[in-house]
């Protein structure tokens, strides 16, 4: 009685048996006509499944892939310093945000109202005597700070009061910080003496 | 194409030492990529997209989400280069990471898209003989992507791997992470249902075969 390999012909169209079983079913299928027109049937249905599973796409299918993932990875690679450095840093990039304002607002030499004018100080002030313009001594950080209280006989009641630094403060983005930019905006004028020579 | 040939290798001094498994031109792009060589990456397109595009392609069936599939199958590599394990061959960890995003989108999209259009022709002229043999062969082709979106995706997947890429039983087991016997089984079945799906079809009724 001779036993049919039907079953095992899906296995061995593909080679995946062991050789003593290729063997045995190649001997079958000689002699077997059934089996034989099955083999040839499944052997057939592989061929077009490889003619029919052929890919489709073609060198221009490639490059568009290429550069969509090359354009993403870049993407990828890059912008993390920038986030690291600007976006996880916000007092870092306020400061910088209101450097570059000051910097834009000096460069443009925009009065500002809300600026507190620091009087001159006069040695002796008091007697109610009118006093010339300042020679202006430099304005320092340190005088900015400690700003000398204002003296109503001291207010300078000339036309043309003399150029003082423009103060500009800002908030960051940090409470307990506050940028505070002192400004000259004009060259000092030459220095006057304050009291005339008696002769 | 490819860079890291052996001649290659030698002039840059980067030959691999004598007895050192030797390491391909995908395992050295990999490692440029890990080193931060960003546009190795496309080196290493060049080389593998073809077969990445195919594979995809014939896992779902489906042009475009081929090309998606393909698209994330790179991206994941990229951002997981530094888990690739030097020594291993970079081919089959790449294979498994296309197959894993194949399996991901053929989840969320569902049921395989059959090309009905193809199957009205057939049954319209069960027996195409004499018809041109251009129109024979797109009924062929219709037919078998119709008999592969029939098949489960394991044994689909198991398929495309071991008949149309061409990997041995033991590494479809091992991309697919399966027992080599699991994936007789599946190829064995799904060889059988392919071709039962095109006899049932394509066999004409009064003799002779397609």
């Amino acid at each position: 009685m001779t036993v049919h390999v039907l079953n095992q012909l899906s296995l061995w169209v593909e080679g995946d048996l062991s050789a003593s079983e290729m063997t045995a079913i190649d001997g079958h299928l000689a002699g077997c006509p059934a089996c034989r027109e099955a083999a040839e049937d499944l052997r057939a249905s592989q061929a077009w499944l490889r003619d029919a599973m052929a890919a489709p796409f073609n060198a221009s299918d490639h490059e568009r892939l290429q550069q969509r993932v090359m354009g993403q990875i870049r993407n990828e690679v890059s912008p993390p310093l920038v986030r690291r450095f600007i976006f996880r840093r916000p007092l870092l990039a306020a400061t910088a945000a209101a450097l570059l304002l000051v910097t834009l607002t000096w460069t443009h030499r925009r009065p500002l109202e809300a600026t507190p004018k620091p009087l001159p100080w006069v040695p002796g002030a008091g007697t109610g005597t009118m006093l010339p313009p300042d020679p202006a001594p430099p304005p320092t950080r340190q005088a900015s700070t400690h700003p000398t209280p204002p003296r109503p006989q001291a207010r300078p009641t000339t036309p043309n009061p003399p150029e003082i630094p423009a103060r500009i403060e800002f908030q960051t983005a940090d409470p307990t910080i506050r940028i505070i930019w002192l400004a000259q905006t004009t060259p000092l004028p030459e220095p006057t003496p304050i009291f005339e020579e008696k002769s | 194409m490819c860079p890291g040939t052996e001649a290659v290798l030698m002039e840059e001094g980067l030959s691999s030492l004598p007895g050192a498994p030797a390491e391909g031109p995908l395992e050295q792009l990999a490692r440029r990529i890990r080193a931060g060589e960003v546009e190795a990456f496309a080196e290493l397109m060049t080389c593998t997209q073809a077969r990445v595009l195919a594979l995809a392609w014939r896992i779902l069936g489906d042009r475009h989400l081929a090309e998606d599939a393909a698209q994330e199958t790179y991206l994941r590599i990229f951002r997981s280069m530094n888990t690739f394990r030097m020594g291993e061959r970079f081919e089959a960890w790449m294979v498994r990471i296309a197959v894993n995003v194949c399996h991901d989108l053929a989840r969320k999209r569902g049921p395989l898209p059959v090309p009905v259009e193809a199957l009205a022709i057939l049954e319209g002229n069960a027996a195409p003989m004499g018809a041109e043999d251009s129109v024979l062969l797109d009924q062929r082709r219709a037919l078998i992507h119709r008999a592969l979106a029939s098949l489960p995706q394991a044994e689909r997947s198991a398929l495309v791997l071991r008949d149309l890429e061409g990997h041995s039983t033991e590494a479809v087991a091992r991309t697919l992470g399966v027992q080599p016997a699991t994936i007789r089984s599946q190829v064995a079945s799904a060889r059988a249902k392919v071709q039962a799906f095109c006899a049932r079809l394509l066999k004409p009724t009064n003799g002779g075969r397609p």
